[in-house]
């Protein structure tokens, strides 16, 4: 039978941003899937080099707007490691709660669109959406800001919690709890989720390494690496992290994967707010001229919402030299080339919707 | 085979006499003019003007295009805490073709302008672009970026401009009421 192709996006209802998919189809299978990328390339780290330090963090934060948060404390602590810096204890703590909260909503979102793509189960959608933004409503109380919060400063925060905020936020734990364990039930007790998400897009173990995919996509294959287990950073090691990770390697795996870790960070912010202890969380104000950088080399990773996210940093004087990122995005993006192969073309979609990309992390 | 039975030649001026043989013949004759047929066409005209562009403003639908960051807002524009459909901007369709509102939120690149501006022009008309954002409007942070173009009304006509990196969903609330008013005169306070 000949070959058809056929052009998907860039815009596109589905694809989650600007990703142009070009596909070979035997009849209704997909032999072939070529992504385009490229359309929102902007040259982050070509803009950066013309910068003081701080005054980039809100460029980082438009990288991943899905999750700004983790970008923004990345390049803090790459720019902190430069400078040498240490950062407070209560700022490690108050940290953490933050970008715990902020992997939260940034897998709320993933399961609200995912799951509308996947059969259009709307209210899903809707469920989720409302509770994204009671969690944002907590971050806009503690930094400032709806979406974009630029709070890290160096060696700490811009501004301390509220007084009050722990008793609020334990409420929010309390429903967020609930709400998780009622989303499970609901969408694995219908039976359209479960067929289309089970023994789909399988990625053996090998594969996944062999790829270098990192994240949920990783642990959903029966790896478990996790950056914050794994090379701990700020306060990890203290709160009795558990990594999670399914050996499957299907779509309904990375699913999996990603409830278990709202569910593990919404204990991590709990046992973070109990153990937080009192004192100074204030980093340094924005001055145009800091102190002088130690390292002329550094190269930080953090588990961000969406996978591993390295930064290397050559710095010159008050400004970075070279500034290098390793999106998580962009090299999960890549096993679109092998995994809807062989599957139906109505099961490209939730492919795609399980690996979650964010394009604007893919193009930078 | 490759030889035609005529040459090109022939045909050269044929359009033009064929023009010039139609006015000829038309040139004696008087059309008849249908008075009542006129005045009623115009009676109707004036008489669906209020309802059309009633209509018009109270069913705008919104294209599904998002571009980068303000699209998570526009995303929180239709779901469940803001609600868009109580103004009348209905679901968010995916295809150009049903939609009458462009929100261009995010930045434009140079690879995206020939996209945008097919997307644009498969839109029925009457069709409004509204721009979201600082990036949308000028550039915003990227205004010294090689890859950006600085406001996408360099590219479309734009009726609205919303600001705010991104602005909240209440804004482009704001934003389509101001294109309501845009588009059919002052309209009744929305209860919000």
């Amino acid at each position: 039978m000949a070959l058809t192709k056929i052009n998907i996006g860039p815009v596109h209802p589905s694809t989650h941003g600007v990703l142009r998919l070009v596909a070979t189809l035997d009849g209704d299978t997909v032999k072939e899937i070529e992504p385009h990328i490229g359309f929102l390339h902007r040259g982050v780290e070509k803009l950066v080099e013309t910068r003081m330090y701080m005054q980039s963090p809100s460029y980082m934060e438009k990288i991943d707007y899905v999750a700004p948060l983790s970008y923004d404390e990345l390049y803090v602590a790459t720019v902190e490691a430069a400078l040498g810096i240490p950062v407070k204890e209560r700022a490690q703590y108050v940290r953490v709660v933050q970008l715990e909260l902020q992997r939260i909503a940034s897998h709320l979102l993933w399961l609200g669109t995912a799951i509308n793509d996947i059969g259009q189960l709307f209210s899903v959608f809707m469920w989720c959406f409302k509770d994204r933004d009671i969690v944002l409503k907590l971050l806009e109380e503690a930094t400032g800001g709806r979406m974009f919060y630029v709070n890290m400063r160096l060696g700490g925060l811009n501004r301390d919690l509220m007084p009050g905020f722990a008793d609020r936020t334990y409420k929010v734990l309390d429903y967020l709890k609930n709400r998780v364990g009622e989303y499970e039930e609901y969408i694995e007790s219908n039976p359209i989720f479960m067929e289309r998400m089970k023994k789909l897009g399988v990625m053996s173990r090998e594969e996944a390494i062999n790829m270098g995919v990192t994240g949920p996509v990783l642990r959903g294959s029966g790896v478990d690496f996790d950056i914050r287990s794994a090379y701990p950073y700020y306060v990890y090691e203290k709160l009795h992290f558990r990594s999670q990770f399914e050996t499957a390697g299907d779509c309904f795996a990375r699913y999996k994967v990603r409830i278990n870790e709202i569910k593990e960070s919404i204990r991590l912010v709990g046992e973070a707010l109990k153990k937080m202890p009192e004192g100074d969380a204030l980093g340094m104000p924005i001055k145009l001229i800091g102190p002088a950088p130690k390292e002329k080399e550094v190269t930080v990773k953090r588990e961000l919402p969406r996978g591993e996210g390295m930064m290397y940093m050559v710095t010159d004087g008050q400004r970075p030299y070279r500034l290098s990122i390793r999106a998580p995005s962009f090299i999960n993006t890549a096993t679109l080339q092998h995994l809807p192969n062989g599957h139906r073309l109505q099961d490209l979609f939730p492919i795609l919707a399980s690996i979650d990309t964010v394009m604007a992390d893919v193009d930078r | 085979m490759d030889e035609k039975p005529y040459s090109e030649e022939q045909f050269v001026h044929a359009k033009q006499e064929m023009e010039s043989l139609a006015a000829a013949s038309l040139k004696g004759r008087k059309l008849p003019v249908n008075a009542v047929f006129g005045k009623l066409s115009e009676l109707t005209k004036a008489i669906a003007a209020g309802p059309i562009t009633w209509g018009r403003k109270s069913s705008l639908w919104p294209m599904q295009f998002g571009l980068a960051c303000c699209a998570m807002e526009l995303l929180d524009f239709g779901s469940a805490r803001v609600d868009a459909e109580r103004g009348g901007y209905l679901l968010f369709r995916g295809t150009p073709r049903q939609t009458d509102v462009m929100i261009v939120a995010g930045w434009v690149t140079k690879a995206m302008i020939p996209e945008i501006k097919r997307l644009y022009e498969q839109m029925a008309e009457p069709r409004y672009v509204i721009a979201y954002g600082e990036c949308a409007t000028c550039g915003g942070p990227w205004w010294e970026s090689y890859n950006i173009i600085t406001g996408i009304d360099q590219v479309l006509p734009v009726d609205v401009y919303v600001a705010g990196c991104p602005p909240r969903p209440e804004n482009l609330f704001g934003a389509l009421m101001k294109l309501q008013e845009k588009i059919g005169g002052k309209i009744v306070e929305n209860k919000i």
